[in-house]
Protein backbone atom coordinates (compact mmCIF):
# COMPACT_ATOMS: atom_id res chain seq x y z
CA UNK A 1 0.00 0.00 0.00
CA UNK A 2 1.16 3.74 -0.81
CA UNK A 3 0.32 6.28 1.39
CA UNK A 4 0.30 9.90 0.94
CA UNK A 5 0.15 12.79 4.20
CA UNK A 6 -0.75 16.37 2.71
CA UNK A 7 0.03 19.62 4.92
CA UNK A 8 -1.82 22.83 4.15
CA UNK A 9 -3.73 25.69 5.64
CA UNK A 10 -7.65 25.86 6.21
CA UNK A 11 -8.46 27.43 2.79
CA UNK A 12 -5.13 26.12 0.39
CA UNK A 13 -7.28 23.01 -0.65
CA UNK A 14 -5.33 20.38 0.84
CA UNK A 15 -8.58 18.06 0.93
CA UNK A 16 -9.12 19.05 -2.58
CA UNK A 17 -6.38 17.57 -3.45
CA UNK A 18 -5.86 14.26 -1.70
CA UNK A 19 -9.62 13.49 -3.89
CA UNK A 20 -7.56 14.29 -7.11
CA UNK A 21 -5.20 11.95 -5.95
CA UNK A 22 -7.51 9.74 -5.11
CA UNK A 23 -9.59 9.92 -8.35
CA UNK A 24 -6.52 10.01 -10.54
CA UNK A 25 -5.19 6.56 -8.87
CA UNK A 26 -8.72 5.32 -8.56
CA UNK A 27 -8.44 6.39 -12.23
CA UNK A 28 -5.70 4.30 -13.19
CA UNK A 29 -7.19 1.11 -11.77
CA UNK A 30 -6.02 1.19 -8.44
CA UNK A 31 -7.88 0.75 -4.69
CA UNK A 32 -8.20 3.95 -3.33
CA UNK A 33 -9.10 5.41 0.45
CA UNK A 34 -8.98 9.46 0.60
CA UNK A 35 -9.91 11.75 3.51
CA UNK A 36 -9.28 14.80 5.51
CA UNK A 37 -8.53 15.40 9.18
CA UNK A 38 -11.49 17.79 10.36
CA UNK A 39 -11.18 19.13 14.12
CA UNK A 40 -11.02 23.10 14.29
CA UNK A 41 -10.67 23.47 10.60
CA UNK A 42 -11.16 27.15 9.78
CA UNK A 43 -9.26 29.53 7.38
CA UNK A 44 -5.00 29.27 8.00
CA UNK A 45 -5.45 26.86 10.73
CA UNK A 46 -2.83 23.83 10.03
CA UNK A 47 -5.03 20.91 8.31
CA UNK A 48 -3.97 17.61 6.53
CA UNK A 49 -5.23 15.03 4.23
CA UNK A 50 -4.80 11.63 3.51
CA UNK A 51 -4.57 9.19 0.95
CA UNK A 52 -4.09 5.49 0.32
CA UNK A 53 -3.70 3.79 -2.74
CA UNK A 54 -3.32 -0.24 -3.37
CA UNK A 55 -4.21 -3.38 -5.57
CA UNK A 56 -6.38 -4.61 -3.15
CA UNK A 57 -9.17 -3.20 -1.11
CA UNK A 58 -7.81 -0.50 1.63
CA UNK A 59 -8.57 -2.36 5.20
CA UNK A 60 -6.55 0.44 6.86
CA UNK A 61 -8.76 3.81 8.16
CA UNK A 62 -7.72 7.16 9.97
CA UNK A 63 -4.59 8.83 9.78
CA UNK A 64 -1.72 7.92 8.10
CA UNK A 65 1.09 8.43 10.49
CA UNK A 66 3.72 6.26 8.26
CA UNK A 67 3.35 7.71 5.04
CA UNK A 68 5.52 7.15 1.47
CA UNK A 69 4.81 10.63 0.43
CA UNK A 70 4.26 14.19 2.24
CA UNK A 71 3.40 16.90 0.09
CA UNK A 72 3.41 20.22 2.45
CA UNK A 73 1.51 22.78 0.72
CA UNK A 74 2.79 26.14 2.74
CA UNK A 75 6.34 26.38 3.33
CA UNK A 76 5.82 28.54 6.48
CA UNK A 77 4.17 25.14 8.42
CA UNK A 78 7.36 23.47 8.58
CA UNK A 79 8.00 25.65 11.59
CA UNK A 80 5.07 24.30 13.49
CA UNK A 81 4.26 21.07 12.33
CA UNK A 82 6.70 17.85 12.29
CA UNK A 83 5.67 17.43 8.94
CA UNK A 84 8.75 14.60 8.51
CA UNK A 85 6.85 12.76 11.40
CA UNK A 86 6.74 9.01 10.62
CA UNK A 87 7.91 9.34 7.10
CA UNK A 88 9.60 6.36 5.43
CA UNK A 89 13.37 6.63 4.96
CA UNK A 90 13.04 5.88 1.44
CA UNK A 91 9.77 8.40 1.04
CA UNK A 92 9.86 11.52 -0.94
CA UNK A 93 8.88 15.15 1.43
CA UNK A 94 7.58 17.36 -1.29
CA UNK A 95 7.46 21.30 -0.25
CA UNK A 96 5.82 23.74 -1.96
CA UNK A 97 8.68 26.87 -2.19
CA UNK A 98 10.89 28.65 -4.39
CA UNK A 99 13.92 27.85 -2.79
CA UNK A 100 15.46 24.60 -1.30
CA UNK A 101 14.51 23.76 2.48
CA UNK A 102 16.45 21.76 4.70
CA UNK A 103 14.27 19.37 6.85
CA UNK A 104 15.42 16.92 9.23
CA UNK A 105 14.43 13.95 7.98
CA UNK A 106 16.54 11.07 5.96
CA UNK A 107 13.78 10.38 2.78
CA UNK A 108 14.04 12.84 -0.04
CA UNK A 109 13.52 16.20 0.24
CA UNK A 110 12.18 18.04 -2.87
CA UNK A 111 10.93 21.35 -3.54
CA UNK A 112 8.98 23.11 -6.56
CA UNK A 113 7.86 26.86 -6.56
CA UNK A 114 3.60 25.59 -7.46
CA UNK A 115 2.79 29.15 -6.31
CA UNK A 116 4.61 30.92 -9.07
CA UNK A 117 3.45 28.50 -11.54
CA UNK A 118 -0.17 28.84 -10.49
CA UNK A 119 0.11 32.89 -10.06
CA UNK A 120 1.21 32.65 -14.17
CA UNK A 121 -1.10 29.92 -15.56
CA UNK A 122 -4.04 30.23 -13.21
CA UNK A 123 -4.05 33.83 -12.44
CA UNK A 124 -4.42 32.96 -8.67
CA UNK A 125 -2.43 31.14 -5.90
CA UNK A 126 -4.08 27.59 -6.69
CA UNK A 127 -1.14 25.60 -5.64
CA UNK A 128 -2.68 22.35 -4.41
CA UNK A 129 -3.71 21.40 -7.63
CA UNK A 130 -0.51 22.72 -9.67
CA UNK A 131 1.51 20.74 -7.18
CA UNK A 132 0.17 17.22 -8.15
CA UNK A 133 2.20 17.75 -11.32
CA UNK A 134 5.22 17.56 -9.41
CA UNK A 135 4.10 14.40 -7.70
CA UNK A 136 3.49 12.94 -10.59
CA UNK A 137 6.93 13.16 -11.94
CA UNK A 138 8.91 12.34 -8.76
CA UNK A 139 6.38 8.76 -8.65
CA UNK A 140 4.44 6.86 -10.72
CA UNK A 141 1.66 6.44 -8.77
CA UNK A 142 -0.59 8.84 -10.73
CA UNK A 143 0.29 10.22 -14.44
CA UNK A 144 -0.51 13.58 -15.79
CA UNK A 145 -3.67 11.93 -17.95
CA UNK A 146 -5.22 10.55 -14.98
CA UNK A 147 -4.66 13.89 -13.24
CA UNK A 148 -6.81 15.58 -16.22
CA UNK A 149 -9.11 13.25 -15.77
CA UNK A 150 -9.52 14.05 -11.56
CA UNK A 151 -9.15 17.36 -12.40
CA UNK A 152 -12.25 16.83 -14.14
CA UNK A 153 -14.31 15.45 -12.11
CA UNK A 154 -13.29 17.18 -9.24
CA UNK A 155 -14.12 20.52 -10.72
CA UNK A 156 -17.31 19.81 -12.31
CA UNK A 157 -18.82 23.05 -11.36
CA UNK A 158 -15.90 25.22 -12.25
CA UNK A 159 -16.25 27.10 -15.61
CA UNK A 160 -14.35 25.13 -18.22
CA UNK A 161 -11.47 28.02 -18.95
CA UNK A 162 -10.81 27.09 -14.97
CA UNK A 163 -10.65 23.45 -15.53
CA UNK A 164 -8.09 23.87 -18.45
CA UNK A 165 -5.87 26.62 -16.31
CA UNK A 166 -5.72 23.95 -13.57
CA UNK A 167 -4.32 21.08 -16.33
CA UNK A 168 -1.91 23.47 -17.56
CA UNK A 169 -0.63 24.22 -14.18
CA UNK A 170 0.16 20.59 -13.30
CA UNK A 171 2.00 20.04 -16.97
CA UNK A 172 3.86 22.91 -16.26
CA UNK A 173 4.28 22.06 -12.97
CA UNK A 174 5.20 18.37 -14.19
CA UNK A 175 8.18 20.13 -16.40
CA UNK A 176 9.90 22.26 -14.12
CA UNK A 177 9.84 20.06 -11.14
CA UNK A 178 13.31 18.62 -10.99
CA UNK B 1 -24.08 0.20 -12.25
CA UNK B 2 -20.95 2.13 -11.90
CA UNK B 3 -18.22 1.98 -10.05
CA UNK B 4 -17.55 5.21 -8.43
CA UNK B 5 -15.52 7.17 -5.41
CA UNK B 6 -17.70 8.70 -3.11
CA UNK B 7 -17.97 9.76 1.12
CA UNK B 8 -20.06 8.00 2.96
CA UNK B 9 -22.24 11.13 2.98
CA UNK B 10 -22.23 10.62 -0.22
CA UNK B 11 -23.31 6.81 -0.13
CA UNK B 12 -26.56 7.94 2.02
CA UNK B 13 -27.12 10.51 -0.29
CA UNK B 14 -27.09 7.81 -3.34
CA UNK B 15 -29.05 5.96 -1.69
CA UNK B 16 -32.13 8.25 -1.16
CA UNK B 17 -31.67 9.37 -4.90
CA UNK B 18 -31.74 5.97 -5.95
CA UNK B 19 -35.09 5.43 -3.68
CA UNK B 20 -36.28 9.16 -5.31
CA UNK B 21 -38.56 9.71 -1.10
CA UNK B 22 -41.16 12.29 -1.83
CA UNK B 23 -39.89 14.46 0.95
CA UNK B 24 -36.49 15.54 2.55
CA UNK B 25 -36.62 17.38 5.90
CA UNK B 26 -32.96 18.34 6.61
CA UNK B 27 -31.12 20.80 9.42
CA UNK B 28 -27.49 20.49 8.84
CA UNK B 29 -24.71 19.30 11.35
CA UNK B 30 -21.01 17.83 11.32
CA UNK B 31 -20.78 15.19 10.24
CA UNK B 32 -23.85 14.76 8.20
CA UNK B 33 -23.77 18.55 6.18
CA UNK B 34 -22.31 16.65 3.23
CA UNK B 35 -25.21 14.38 2.67
CA UNK B 36 -28.42 16.88 2.86
CA UNK B 37 -25.77 19.14 0.78
CA UNK B 38 -25.31 16.89 -2.02
CA UNK B 39 -29.03 15.96 -2.17
CA UNK B 40 -29.82 19.55 -2.37
CA UNK B 41 -27.33 20.21 -4.77
CA UNK B 42 -29.26 17.25 -6.92
CA UNK B 43 -32.61 18.33 -6.47
CA UNK B 44 -31.74 22.08 -7.91
CA UNK B 45 -30.17 20.04 -10.64
CA UNK B 46 -33.60 18.08 -11.17
CA UNK B 47 -32.05 15.07 -9.99
CA UNK B 48 -35.13 14.36 -8.00
CA UNK B 49 -38.15 15.36 -9.51
CA UNK B 50 -40.70 14.56 -6.99
CA UNK B 51 -39.00 15.21 -3.78
CA UNK B 52 -40.18 18.20 -1.79
CA UNK B 53 -36.96 19.68 0.07
CA UNK B 54 -37.08 21.41 3.20
CA UNK B 55 -34.32 23.42 5.02
CA UNK B 56 -36.04 22.96 9.10
CA UNK B 57 -35.06 25.26 12.12
CA UNK B 58 -34.17 22.25 14.11
CA UNK B 59 -33.79 18.23 14.18
CA UNK B 60 -37.17 18.64 16.21
CA UNK B 61 -38.86 19.83 13.68
CA UNK B 62 -37.48 17.84 11.26
CA UNK B 63 -38.29 14.71 12.57
CA UNK B 64 -42.03 16.43 13.40
CA UNK B 65 -41.96 17.69 9.77
CA UNK B 66 -40.91 13.65 8.72
CA UNK B 67 -43.84 12.13 10.69
CA UNK B 68 -46.58 14.26 9.54
CA UNK B 69 -45.43 13.70 6.23
CA UNK B 70 -44.92 10.30 6.42
CA UNK B 71 -48.51 10.14 7.88
CA UNK B 72 -50.32 11.30 5.04
CA UNK B 73 -47.99 8.66 2.72
CA UNK B 74 -45.37 10.28 1.59
CA UNK B 75 -41.75 8.36 1.09
CA UNK B 76 -39.51 10.22 3.59
CA UNK B 77 -35.57 10.36 4.16
CA UNK B 78 -33.67 12.31 6.48
CA UNK B 79 -30.08 12.49 8.13
CA UNK B 80 -28.53 13.88 11.38
CA UNK B 81 -25.54 13.57 13.59
CA UNK B 82 -24.89 13.91 17.33
CA UNK B 83 -26.82 16.67 19.41
CA UNK B 84 -29.41 16.95 16.30
CA UNK B 85 -29.80 13.24 17.05
CA UNK B 86 -30.73 13.63 20.49
CA UNK B 87 -32.75 16.65 19.68
CA UNK B 88 -34.93 14.13 17.72
CA UNK B 89 -34.84 11.59 20.79
CA UNK B 90 -38.95 12.58 21.68
CA UNK B 91 -40.19 12.69 18.18
CA UNK B 92 -38.24 9.34 17.51
CA UNK B 93 -40.71 7.66 19.47
CA UNK B 94 -43.77 9.37 18.02
CA UNK B 95 -42.66 8.15 14.57
CA UNK B 96 -42.35 4.67 16.27
CA UNK B 97 -45.39 4.53 17.57
CA UNK B 98 -47.23 5.94 14.84
CA UNK B 99 -45.83 3.05 12.82
CA UNK B 100 -44.25 5.12 10.37
CA UNK B 101 -41.78 4.25 7.82
CA UNK B 102 -39.64 7.00 7.62
CA UNK B 103 -35.78 6.38 6.50
CA UNK B 104 -32.66 8.14 8.37
CA UNK B 105 -29.37 8.07 7.69
CA UNK B 106 -27.34 8.68 11.03
CA UNK B 107 -23.34 9.88 11.18
CA UNK B 108 -22.36 8.99 14.59
CA UNK B 109 -20.62 11.10 16.68
CA UNK B 110 -19.50 11.87 20.10
CA UNK B 111 -22.02 13.62 22.49
CA UNK B 112 -20.95 16.97 24.53
CA UNK B 113 -19.50 17.61 26.79
CA UNK B 114 -16.87 18.54 26.05
CA UNK B 115 -17.26 18.77 22.37
CA UNK B 116 -15.74 16.14 20.40
CA UNK B 117 -16.74 16.38 16.67
CA UNK B 118 -15.48 13.02 16.10
CA UNK B 119 -17.21 9.92 15.87
CA UNK B 120 -18.23 7.10 18.50
CA UNK B 121 -21.22 5.20 19.01
CA UNK B 122 -23.51 6.87 21.73
CA UNK B 123 -25.70 9.40 20.22
CA UNK B 124 -26.86 6.06 17.83
CA UNK B 125 -27.29 3.78 20.66
CA UNK B 126 -29.15 6.53 22.95
CA UNK B 127 -32.03 5.49 20.36
CA UNK B 128 -32.25 2.11 21.29
CA UNK B 129 -35.24 1.65 23.01
CA UNK B 130 -37.01 4.48 20.23
CA UNK B 131 -38.82 1.29 18.91
CA UNK B 132 -36.74 2.28 15.45
CA UNK B 133 -34.82 -0.22 13.59
CA UNK B 134 -31.37 -0.19 13.50
CA UNK B 135 -28.33 -1.04 10.84
CA UNK B 136 -24.87 -0.08 11.27
CA UNK B 137 -22.95 -0.20 8.44
CA UNK B 138 -19.22 -0.57 8.21
CA UNK B 139 -17.98 0.69 4.88
CA UNK B 140 -19.72 2.97 2.05
CA UNK B 141 -20.79 0.69 0.27
CA UNK B 142 -23.09 -0.84 3.34
CA UNK B 143 -24.49 2.72 3.91
CA UNK B 144 -26.10 2.88 0.20
CA UNK B 145 -27.11 -1.09 0.02
CA UNK B 146 -28.87 -0.70 3.57
CA UNK B 147 -30.58 2.59 2.51
CA UNK B 148 -32.18 0.90 -0.30
CA UNK B 149 -32.93 -2.24 2.58
CA UNK B 150 -34.19 -0.12 5.15
CA UNK B 151 -37.40 1.64 2.78
CA UNK B 152 -38.14 -2.46 1.69
CA UNK B 153 -37.87 -3.06 5.11
CA UNK B 154 -39.55 -0.31 6.53
CA UNK B 155 -42.53 -0.52 4.47
CA UNK B 156 -43.33 -4.11 4.81
CA UNK B 157 -46.85 -4.43 5.84
CA UNK B 158 -45.72 -7.34 8.80
CA UNK B 159 -42.95 -4.09 10.25
CA UNK B 160 -44.14 -0.47 9.02
CA UNK B 161 -41.69 1.28 11.49
CA UNK B 162 -38.94 3.53 10.73
CA UNK B 163 -35.11 2.60 9.78
CA UNK B 164 -31.95 3.85 11.47
CA UNK B 165 -28.64 3.30 9.16
CA UNK B 166 -25.32 4.52 11.13
CA UNK B 167 -22.61 5.34 9.61
CA UNK B 168 -19.07 6.70 11.57
CA UNK B 169 -18.66 10.34 11.28
CA UNK B 170 -15.31 10.84 9.65
CA UNK B 171 -14.03 7.68 9.10
CA UNK B 172 -16.90 7.37 7.07
CA UNK B 173 -18.38 10.47 6.67
CA UNK B 174 -15.77 11.97 4.94
CA UNK B 175 -13.27 9.14 3.64
CA UNK B 176 -14.13 8.29 -0.41
CA UNK B 177 -14.12 5.01 -0.98
CA UNK B 178 -14.99 3.16 -4.37
CA UNK B 179 -18.67 1.93 -4.15
CA UNK B 180 -20.95 0.49 -7.13
CA UNK B 181 -24.01 2.80 -7.53
CA UNK B 182 -27.27 0.29 -8.90
CA UNK B 183 -28.69 1.32 -11.67
CA UNK B 184 -32.20 2.77 -11.23
CA UNK B 185 -33.94 -0.13 -13.08
CA UNK B 186 -32.05 -2.35 -10.34
CA UNK B 187 -33.56 -0.12 -7.56
CA UNK B 188 -36.91 -0.27 -9.53
CA UNK B 189 -37.08 -4.20 -9.32
CA UNK B 190 -35.87 -4.03 -5.73
CA UNK B 191 -37.97 -1.63 -3.87
CA UNK B 192 -41.82 -1.59 -5.48
CA UNK B 193 -43.64 1.77 -5.49
CA UNK B 194 -44.74 2.25 -1.91
CA UNK B 195 -48.78 2.11 -1.12
CA UNK B 196 -48.93 3.46 2.47
CA UNK B 197 -51.64 1.28 4.51
CA UNK B 198 -52.73 3.13 7.72
CA UNK B 199 -52.69 7.18 6.81
CA UNK B 200 -54.71 10.25 6.68
CA UNK B 201 -56.18 11.05 3.28
CA UNK B 202 -58.67 13.57 2.19
CA UNK B 203 -61.30 11.21 1.83
CA UNK B 204 -60.54 9.13 5.04
CA UNK B 205 -60.07 11.21 8.08
CA UNK B 206 -58.04 9.60 11.09
CA UNK B 207 -56.52 10.02 13.94
CA UNK B 208 -52.80 8.72 14.81
CA UNK B 209 -51.15 8.90 17.94
CA UNK B 210 -53.80 10.22 20.61
CA UNK B 211 -54.00 10.27 24.03
CA UNK B 212 -55.52 6.11 24.87
CA UNK B 213 -56.05 4.42 27.80
CA UNK B 214 -55.84 0.88 28.12
CA UNK B 215 -55.35 0.36 24.31
CA UNK B 216 -51.21 1.78 25.41
CA UNK B 217 -49.91 -1.90 26.06
CA UNK B 218 -51.94 -3.34 22.57
CA UNK B 219 -49.79 -0.47 20.75
CA UNK B 220 -46.91 -1.13 22.27
CA UNK B 221 -46.96 -4.76 21.86
CA UNK B 222 -47.67 -4.17 18.21
CA UNK B 223 -44.41 -1.87 17.95
CA UNK B 224 -42.77 -4.61 19.60
CA UNK B 225 -43.73 -7.28 17.94
CA UNK B 226 -43.81 -5.62 14.32
CA UNK B 227 -39.87 -5.05 15.21
CA UNK B 228 -39.21 -9.19 15.72
CA UNK B 229 -41.22 -9.20 12.45
CA UNK B 230 -38.08 -7.71 10.87
CA UNK B 231 -35.75 -10.05 11.17
CA UNK B 232 -37.45 -12.65 9.16
CA UNK B 233 -38.10 -9.27 6.31
CA UNK B 234 -34.65 -8.83 6.89
CA UNK B 235 -33.39 -11.85 5.92
CA UNK B 236 -35.70 -12.05 2.96
CA UNK B 237 -35.10 -8.76 1.99
CA UNK B 238 -31.24 -9.50 2.16
CA UNK B 239 -31.44 -12.87 -0.24
CA UNK B 240 -33.38 -10.46 -2.93
CA UNK B 241 -31.10 -8.15 -2.66
CA UNK B 242 -28.28 -10.63 -3.43
CA UNK B 243 -30.37 -12.09 -6.09
CA UNK B 244 -30.87 -8.70 -7.53
CA UNK B 245 -27.34 -6.74 -6.73
CA UNK B 246 -25.39 -9.56 -6.32
CA UNK B 247 -23.65 -8.42 -2.99
CA UNK B 248 -24.85 -10.83 0.31
CA UNK B 249 -25.88 -9.53 3.45
CA UNK B 250 -27.08 -10.88 6.73
CA UNK B 251 -27.99 -10.10 9.59
CA UNK B 252 -25.13 -10.47 11.27
CA UNK B 253 -21.34 -10.15 9.29
CA UNK B 254 -19.32 -13.36 10.51
CA UNK B 255 -15.51 -13.21 9.20
CA UNK B 256 -13.20 -15.80 9.95
CA UNK B 257 -15.23 -17.51 12.88
CA UNK B 258 -15.24 -20.99 11.51
CA UNK B 259 -12.90 -22.32 13.83
CA UNK B 260 -12.12 -19.57 15.61
CA UNK B 261 -11.53 -19.66 19.57
CA UNK B 262 -11.53 -16.05 20.09
CA UNK B 263 -14.01 -13.92 18.60
CA UNK B 264 -13.79 -9.83 18.37
CA UNK B 265 -17.32 -8.76 18.57
CA UNK B 266 -17.29 -5.18 16.82
CA UNK B 267 -19.56 -2.65 15.52
CA UNK B 268 -19.13 0.14 12.63
CA UNK B 269 -16.07 1.25 10.78
CA UNK B 270 -13.35 -0.37 13.33
CA UNK B 271 -14.56 -3.50 12.17
CA UNK B 272 -12.32 -3.22 8.72
CA UNK B 273 -9.14 -2.06 10.41
CA UNK B 274 -9.46 -5.55 12.67
CA UNK B 275 -10.72 -7.28 10.29
CA UNK B 276 -7.11 -6.44 8.97
CA UNK B 277 -5.42 -7.57 11.88
CA UNK B 278 -7.21 -10.68 12.92
CA UNK B 279 -5.77 -11.78 9.45
CA UNK B 280 -2.22 -10.71 10.30
CA UNK B 281 -2.48 -12.60 13.75
CA UNK B 282 -3.92 -15.63 11.89
CA UNK B 283 -0.96 -15.67 9.15
CA UNK B 284 1.75 -14.91 11.56
CA UNK B 285 1.41 -16.19 14.38
CA UNK B 286 -1.67 -18.77 14.01
CA UNK B 287 -3.41 -17.40 16.47
CA UNK B 288 -7.68 -18.83 15.47
CA UNK B 289 -9.41 -15.23 15.93
CA UNK B 290 -12.52 -13.96 14.40
CA UNK B 291 -14.61 -11.36 14.32
CA UNK B 292 -18.53 -11.47 14.56
CA UNK B 293 -19.74 -7.53 13.80
CA UNK B 294 -23.09 -6.41 14.64
CA UNK B 295 -24.90 -5.22 11.79
CA UNK B 296 -28.60 -5.19 12.94
CA UNK B 297 -28.48 -3.49 16.36
CA UNK B 298 -32.55 -3.66 16.68
CA UNK B 299 -34.55 -6.04 16.17
CA UNK B 300 -31.62 -7.94 18.24
CA UNK B 301 -30.48 -11.05 16.37
CA UNK B 302 -30.14 -12.90 19.29
CA UNK B 303 -30.36 -16.26 17.65
CA UNK B 304 -27.75 -15.15 14.94
CA UNK B 305 -25.16 -14.02 17.46
CA UNK B 306 -25.63 -17.27 19.49
CA UNK B 307 -25.41 -19.70 16.48
CA UNK B 308 -22.05 -17.53 15.67
CA UNK B 309 -20.91 -17.41 18.85
CA UNK B 310 -21.72 -21.55 20.13
CA UNK B 311 -17.81 -22.30 19.28
CA UNK B 312 -16.19 -19.35 20.78
CA UNK B 313 -14.14 -19.98 23.89
CA UNK B 314 -13.40 -16.38 24.36
CA UNK B 315 -15.08 -13.48 23.09
CA UNK B 316 -14.65 -9.45 23.46
CA UNK B 317 -16.95 -7.11 23.50
CA UNK B 318 -15.11 -3.88 21.93
CA UNK B 319 -17.32 -0.96 22.42
CA UNK B 320 -17.21 2.28 20.75
CA UNK B 321 -19.61 4.13 23.62
CA UNK B 322 -20.14 4.09 26.97
CA UNK B 323 -23.45 3.98 29.59
CA UNK B 324 -21.70 5.91 32.86
CA UNK B 325 -21.46 3.91 35.82
CA UNK B 326 -22.38 1.03 33.56
CA UNK B 327 -19.74 0.18 30.77
CA UNK B 328 -20.13 -0.51 27.11
CA UNK B 329 -23.47 -0.84 26.06
CA UNK B 330 -23.47 -4.05 23.94
CA UNK B 331 -21.55 -6.24 26.57
CA UNK B 332 -24.38 -6.76 28.77
CA UNK B 333 -26.54 -7.42 25.64
CA UNK B 334 -24.28 -9.75 24.25
CA UNK B 335 -23.86 -12.00 27.35
CA UNK B 336 -27.31 -11.98 27.55
CA UNK B 337 -27.62 -13.45 24.64
CA UNK B 338 -25.07 -16.19 25.27
CA UNK B 339 -26.46 -17.09 29.07
CA UNK B 340 -28.52 -19.57 28.63
CA UNK B 341 -26.54 -21.46 26.25
CA UNK B 342 -25.59 -24.95 27.56
CA UNK B 343 -21.82 -24.31 26.65
CA UNK B 344 -21.02 -20.49 26.71
CA UNK B 345 -18.14 -18.92 26.45
CA UNK B 346 -16.08 -16.59 28.09
CA UNK B 347 -16.69 -12.96 27.54
CA UNK B 348 -14.72 -10.16 28.50
CA UNK B 349 -15.68 -6.01 27.64
CA UNK B 350 -13.65 -3.42 26.25
CA UNK B 351 -14.47 -0.08 25.78
CA UNK B 352 -13.11 2.27 23.19
CA UNK B 353 -12.52 4.65 20.63
CA UNK B 354 -14.32 7.23 22.37
CA UNK B 355 -14.52 11.03 20.68
CA UNK B 356 -12.73 9.15 17.57
CA UNK B 357 -9.43 8.01 19.61
CA UNK B 358 -8.20 5.82 16.37
CA UNK B 359 -8.86 2.25 16.40
CA UNK B 360 -5.45 0.66 14.97
CA UNK B 361 -4.80 -3.20 14.09
CA UNK B 362 -2.10 -2.59 17.03
CA UNK B 363 -4.86 -1.88 19.34
CA UNK B 364 -6.57 -4.54 18.28
CA UNK B 365 -4.40 -7.17 18.39
CA UNK B 366 -3.68 -5.46 21.96
CA UNK B 367 -7.28 -6.72 22.69
CA UNK B 368 -6.75 -10.44 21.18
CA UNK B 369 -3.74 -11.25 23.72
CA UNK B 370 -5.23 -9.70 26.41
CA UNK B 371 -8.35 -12.57 25.53
CA UNK B 372 -5.98 -14.74 25.30
CA UNK B 373 -4.90 -14.75 28.72
CA UNK B 374 -8.45 -14.21 30.08
CA UNK B 375 -8.94 -17.38 28.60
CA UNK B 376 -5.95 -18.78 30.09
CA UNK B 377 -6.94 -17.49 33.30
CA UNK B 378 -10.65 -18.21 32.95
CA UNK B 379 -11.08 -15.01 34.56
CA UNK B 380 -12.65 -12.24 32.10
CA UNK B 381 -12.20 -8.27 32.53
CA UNK B 382 -13.95 -5.11 31.85
CA UNK B 383 -11.46 -2.87 31.09
CA UNK B 384 -10.86 0.20 28.85
CA UNK B 385 -7.98 0.01 26.43
CA UNK B 386 -7.08 3.66 25.58
CA UNK B 387 -7.10 4.73 29.02
CA UNK B 388 -6.27 3.12 32.78
CA UNK B 389 -9.92 3.73 34.59
CA UNK B 390 -8.54 2.00 38.17
CA UNK B 391 -6.16 4.77 38.96
CA UNK B 392 -7.82 8.10 37.98
CA UNK B 393 -8.38 11.78 39.50
CA UNK B 394 -11.63 12.55 38.78
CA UNK B 395 -10.67 16.08 39.89
CA UNK B 396 -8.12 16.25 37.47
CA UNK B 397 -9.41 19.00 34.86
CA UNK B 398 -6.10 18.90 32.98
CA UNK B 399 -6.89 15.69 30.58
CA UNK B 400 -4.63 12.97 29.69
Amino acid sequence: MYKIRIHGRGGQGAKKAAKMIGQAAFKMGKQVQDFALYGAERRGAPVMSFVRIGDTPILERGYVDDPDVVLVLDKTLLDLVNVADGLAENGLLLVNSEHELAVDTPATVKHVDATSIALDTIGKPIFNTTMLGALAKFTNIISIDALDWAIEEELFNYPKKMIEANKTAVKKCYEVAK
Amino acid sequence: MKQTLVTGNEAAAWGARLVQPNYIPTFPITPQTECIETLARWISDGELPGTYFDRMESEHSVMSAAVGAAAVGARVFTATSSQGLLLMHEVLYIAAGMRLPIVMATISRGLSAPVTLWSDHNDFLDQRDSGWLMFHAENNQEVLDLVLQAYRIAEDSRVLLPVMVNMDGYVLSFTDEPITIPSPEMVKEFLPKYTPKHTIAKDRPVTVGPPVLDEYTIFRAQNHVAARNALEVMEEVMDDFDRIFGRRYHLVDEFMLDDAELVLVTQGSMSTTAKAAIMEMRDEEGIKVGLLRLRVIRPWPAKAIAEALKNAKAVAVIDRNLAPGRGGIMFPEIVETLYNLDRRPLVSSFVVGLGGNPQTEHKVKEITRKLMDDLETGRPRVEWNDVDVNDMDVNDMEGL
